[in-house]
């Protein structure tokens, strides 16, 4: 079973939404109880799976692993044959870039099925989807076979685009398929990329096709014309279809257009997972499956990606402070919080890979704290406007505390995990080869202070000030509410003080990475 | 039993199993004096079920009668077969058709096995003199078809629309066909690609073959409906009754694939490939031009349509185009890939029509709109449509997407980086308009209207669903089908 393991976690879902199909419609007590039952067993097996079964190796170990001919010293390996024909395998494992998402997504869908038990329209549905989605999240982060990797990533299309179409706010069908369109396309480039790739390795193998990327072997030899599209040789393209088909998940400023339609008509469970894992889906493949596959183009666009990345960073800050949608305000925080990501990636230290992985992590709790803070209130006011409300700290006093809790982690507050890992990803742009990384450290300082003003001004709006009449009675939160955000408030605090406990799974790998990447430079 | 021919009639055995069948359909009909056609419906079945016994005995035999003019091969085994199980589910249809009479539409069942028997020598000859034959008998069997409701304005002008195109194509590749008999003095694909009179015409002066060659892709691509031969594609699909818009887009159009592959196979795959290589080169790239156009103008016509039933026509229009990239790919890795993708066709349409079939039987209407809210009252048959859809769309895990997959492969392996894209990116185009449909289902209000069951056709919708999942996970068997069935064409086995 312990080898296994990995198999169990991804599919339990799977068997939870079997089951949950076949009972009557009539029975939602026992729907809720099984959707529970799934995702708690989930979240156990992948609590195990970070803090005990995973084991921690030092960077000399995982070097080891590789001249043994195991780059990535992936743990939990299953391996066989899939699609024979083509050379497709059910290849599964974790190193230290995935352990911690994996761990991250099985606590947020847990959490998703409690903040989703007062969803009464088609909970069988509902329920359903929600476990499929799980199914096809874990598949990613686990999958080490390029193949296998890209029909987890279309599985989970499918559900979100019912979970927003169905369950969503007023614009629900227009915000459903712009996420829907705006995937696919990207989605399609990296399906002519994966092709390519295959075409001239022979191979889907992940940690395969890395180390023929970085000893130079993946330059489209075996394509007619060197595999040369439109000018670009073959690596150049392939980078860039991977990167913009991941870029669109993260979401990279101008593919975000589609995010803040989606989080504001999402209901509060489905932002939750949408901010909190899904957009971290995108950082990931970049460092999986896009940059170790295209080394050469990665360094030569470097520059390039810090500027999208900065960019984000300030345009998504400065646009939320003009939002007066609460959710909409958070969803442009996460087009910013993520900028961070891909500056840190882009610089190419080790603090700057190393924040990047620990802020999407870390981005990973506080949105989804934030996006529970917004469902509360909009689940008594029923709006969700900014102006709209005033002095909700006295009616709501306990709220307001764990709402500027978690305002103080988005913020990157020190002693909070925001600031461990936004610090390092700005010292570690400050710190890279290309010394034009300052000029955008510089820059992207302008959006913490976008993102400090947006935060402030909005928790003086609701929170402070005069008290408004028309919410006199309005309902303290509740124990179901405080029991979904504590775990989120919880580790956005603990790994603000301990950053160690993330630091110190992930640093093996992303030195691995970083030693991958600098083979050629 | 020395006598050659009757052994030969052997081999033919599936083909005269079929026609029996249609006769005694006929008459059968007659005898019962139009009354409750439905037994002649079980009739046809039971004919099927025996032709197909017939085709299984046949699997991997391979034999030439009557002097070479048939065939019987693996390759045409695959389009026989998918034909036969296409007809079943097609007669099913007509059988659960709420909008059809109970009686006096035994003509129906009539026509379609002609029609079928039409298909079975159009894919299993060489001659193409038999081929053009096959291709009317089903073309005079479908126009037929198209215009059964004698009623109803559509089908009449359907079936008008469908008489004129038809005519006119077969008249242009039946002179084409006359022009490559005149070059090579024989009618037989098997010894025309290397007839030497061919290689030396072509190595003076191409511009005679190459006019044979165009003349003669026309009347496929009417067949196929490629752009621009489509015109009567979205008027015929929409006026015909909706079982025989499924029997014309999904076996009738594969037939017209089976024997486009079979020519083309025979003349630039086989021994004919070194000898007229270089121009089987530039036959791909207009295939890979029509297959772009073709793509592009079907899923962009389909953004706009309000019927379901002509949408999936305009969508069937753009399906062919990605076929034809596995075509214009000109090696039997190509083939066999669009041979596959053929094959998900065959599951993903016929369900996607059955679905049609049901909601037009409990709405009276073939518009999108009318199923706003369905998804509630029939949730099994809906979520099955889904899965339809995900896979028209190409999207796994399901067979629609292995078989885009093994097309984008041998595209980009051949050089056609350029058609991959353009494919790729029409399927981004087609999700829109798949979409709709599920949205149309699942996204709005739930309806007001009950729907009836139907557990027959749901039953039958729900197989070929799952088919089209399964076969999305597990691909082996169909894959390596399709591959072995390429293997054994005549003339490209050697090579």
């Amino acid at each position: 079973m312990q080898s296994q393991i990995l198999t169990w976690i991804t599919f339990l879902p799977l068997i939870g939404m079997a089951v949950i199909l076949l009972m009557p419609k009539t029975s939602m007590n026992a729907i809720k109880g099984v959707s529970l039952a799934a995702t708690f067993v989930t979240m156990v097996l992948g609590t195990w799976l970070y803090f005990s079964g995973f084991e921690q190796r030092s960077l000399a170990e995982i070097q080891a692993a590789r001249a043994g001919g195991d780059i990535l010293g992936a743990q939990f390996v299953q391996r066989f044959d899939w699609i024979d024909s083509i050379g497709v395998q059910y290849y599964i494992g974790i190193d230290g870039l995935s352990v911690a998402l994996v761990w991250l997504t099985t606590v947020l869908l847990f959490v998703g099925v409690v903040a989703s038990l007062g969803i009464e329209k088609a909970g069988k549905a509902y329920y359903a989807l929600l476990l499929m989605l799980e199914v096809g999240i874990l598949g990613v982060f686990v999958s080490l076979d390029l193949f296998l990797f890209y029909v987890f990533w279309e599985v989970m299309l499918l559900p979100m685009y019912f979970l927003i179409g169905i369950w969503g706010g007023p614009r629900r069908e227009y915000a459903a398929i712009k996420f829907f369109l705006y995937t696919l396309a990207g989605s399609v480039l990296m399906l002519v990329a994966i092709v390519a790739l295959r075409l001239d390795s022979g191979t889907f193998s992940i940690p395969r096709l890395t180390e023929l990327a970085i000893s130079g072997k993946l330059m489209g030899a075996s394509l007619p014309a060197h595999g040369a599209l439109l000018g670009m040789d073959f690596t150049t393209w392939v980078f860039w279809f991977l990167f913009v088909g991941f870029a669109i998940k993260v979401p990279v400023w101008p593919f975000h257009t589609w995010l803040p339609d989606a989080h504001v008509e999402a209901p509060t469970p489905i932002s939750v997972i949408l901010a909190g894992i899904l957009l971290k889906l995108g950082g990931y493949g970049m460092l999986r499956a896009c940059f170790p596959l295209a080394p050469d183009a990665f360094h030569e666009s470097a520059f390039a990606l810090g500027v999208l990345g900065v960019i984000s960073i300030v345009y998504g800050a400065f646009v939320a402070l003009g939002q007066s949608d609460f959710k909409k305000m958070v969803a442009y925080s996460s087009v910013s919080h993520m900028g961070y990501v891909l500056l840190g990636m882009a610089a190419f230290t080790e603090w700057g890979m190393e924040g990047a992985v620990l802020q999407m992590f870390n981005h990973g709790t506080s949105s989804a704290a934030l996006f529970l803070i917004v469902g509360v209130v909009y689940d008594r006011a029923h709006h969700r406007d900014l102006n709209g409300f005033g002095g909700l700290s006295q009616l709501m006093p306990r709220y307001w505390a764990l709402t500027t809790l978690g305002f103080f982690a988005a913020l990157g507050l020190p002693g909070l995990a925001g600031f461990v890992s936004e610090a390092m990803t700005l010292v570690g742009a400050f710190q890279a080869a290309d010394t034009r990384f300052q000029v955008l450290v510089l820059l992207s300082t302008l959006g913490i202070v976008f993102t400090a003003a947006f935060l402030l001004y909005a928790m003086q709006r609701v929170f402070l000030g005069k008290k408004n009449a028309k919410y006199e009675g309005i309902e303290e939160i509740n124990a179901r509410e405080v029991f979904c955000q504590a775990p989120f408030l919880f580790l956005c605090v603990l790994f603000g003080i301990l950053p160690y406990l993330l630091l110190d799974w992930m640093h093996p790998s992303v030195q691995n990475l970083i030693n991958i990447l600098k083979v050629q430079g | 039993m020395s006598n050659p021919y009757l052994e030969g009639l052997a081999s033919i055995a599936p083909e005269i199993v079929l026609t029996v069948t249609a006769l005694a359909a006929l008459v059968f009909d007659l005898v019962v004096k139009g009354r409750e056609s439905v037994r002649v419906g079980y009739l046809s079945l039971a004919g099927l079920a025996a032709t197909a016994w017939f085709l299984f005995g046949q699997w991997g035999v391979e034999s030439h009668m009557a002097y070479g003019m048939v065939s019987v091969d693996q390759f045409g085994n695959f389009f026989k077969l998918f034909t036969v199980a296409a007809l079943a589910v097609v007669v099913l249809y007509v059988m659960h058709d709420r909008r059809e009479r109970t009686s006096g539409v035994g003509e129906y069942y009539f026509l379609l096995l002609g029609a079928a028997i039409g298909i079975f020598f159009m894919v299993s000859t060489n001659n193409l003199l038999l081929m053009v034959l096959g291709f009317e008998l089903l073309s005079l069997s479908s126009y037929s078809l198209a215009g059964f409701h004698k009623g109803n304005r559509k089908s009449a002008e359907a079936s008008m629309k469908y008489v004129i195109f038809g005519g006119l194509s077969t008249g242009i590749m039946v002179y084409g066909i006359s022009l490559l008999y005149g070059l090579t003095g024989t009618i037989d694909l098997s010894l025309m690609a290397t007839s030497p009179n061919l290689v030396a015409q072509v190595g003076s002066n191409p511009i005679p073959f190459g006019i044979a060659t165009v003349l003669i892709l026309a009347g496929f691509a009417y067949k196929i409906s490629l752009a621009p031969f489509h015109f009567w594609t979205p008027d015929v699909y929409e006026g015909a009754p909706t079982p025989v818009t499924t029997f014309l887009a999904v076996a009738s159009k594969a037939a017209g694939f089976g024997a486009l592959l079979r020519f083309l196979a025979a003349l630039f795959l086989g021994q004919g490939a070194t000898a007229l290589g270089g121009y089987g080169e530039r036959v791909a790239l207009m295939l890979g031009l029509l297959a772009a156009i073709t793509m592009t103008l079907g899923n962009f016509a389909a953004l706009r349509q309000s019927s379901l039933k002509r949408m999936l026509a305009y969508s069937s229009i753009a399906h062919a185009g990605y076929v034809v990239v596995g075509i214009a790919c000109m090696t039997r890795e190509g083939f066999s890939a669009a041979m596959y993708y053929l094959a998900a066709y065959y599951f993903m349409n016929l369900g996607a029509f059955g679905f049609l079939v049901y909601f037009e039987g409990v709405t009276g209407s073939d518009t999108i709109d009318s199923l706003k809210g369905m998804g509630f009252k029939a949730p099994l048959i809906s979520i099955i449509m889904v899965a339809f859809l995900v896979s028209l769309t190409g999207l796994p895990p399901t067979v629609g997407f292995y078989g885009k997959y093994l097309l984008f492969v041998e595209g980009v392996d051949e050089g056609l980086l350029w058609l991959v894209m353009i494919a790729a990116l029409n399927s981004v185009v087609s999700l829109f308009y798949y979409l709709r449909v599920a949205k149309a289902l699942f996204l709005e209000k739930p309806a007001e209207q009950d729907a009836a069951p139907a557990p027959v056709l749901t039953g039958f919708v729900t197989v070929l669903g799952l088919a089209t999942v399964g076969f999305g996970l597990y691909v082996a068997p169909l894959e390596s089908w399709a591959t072995r069935s390429l293997d054994l064409i005549r003339g490209v086995a050697g090579s």
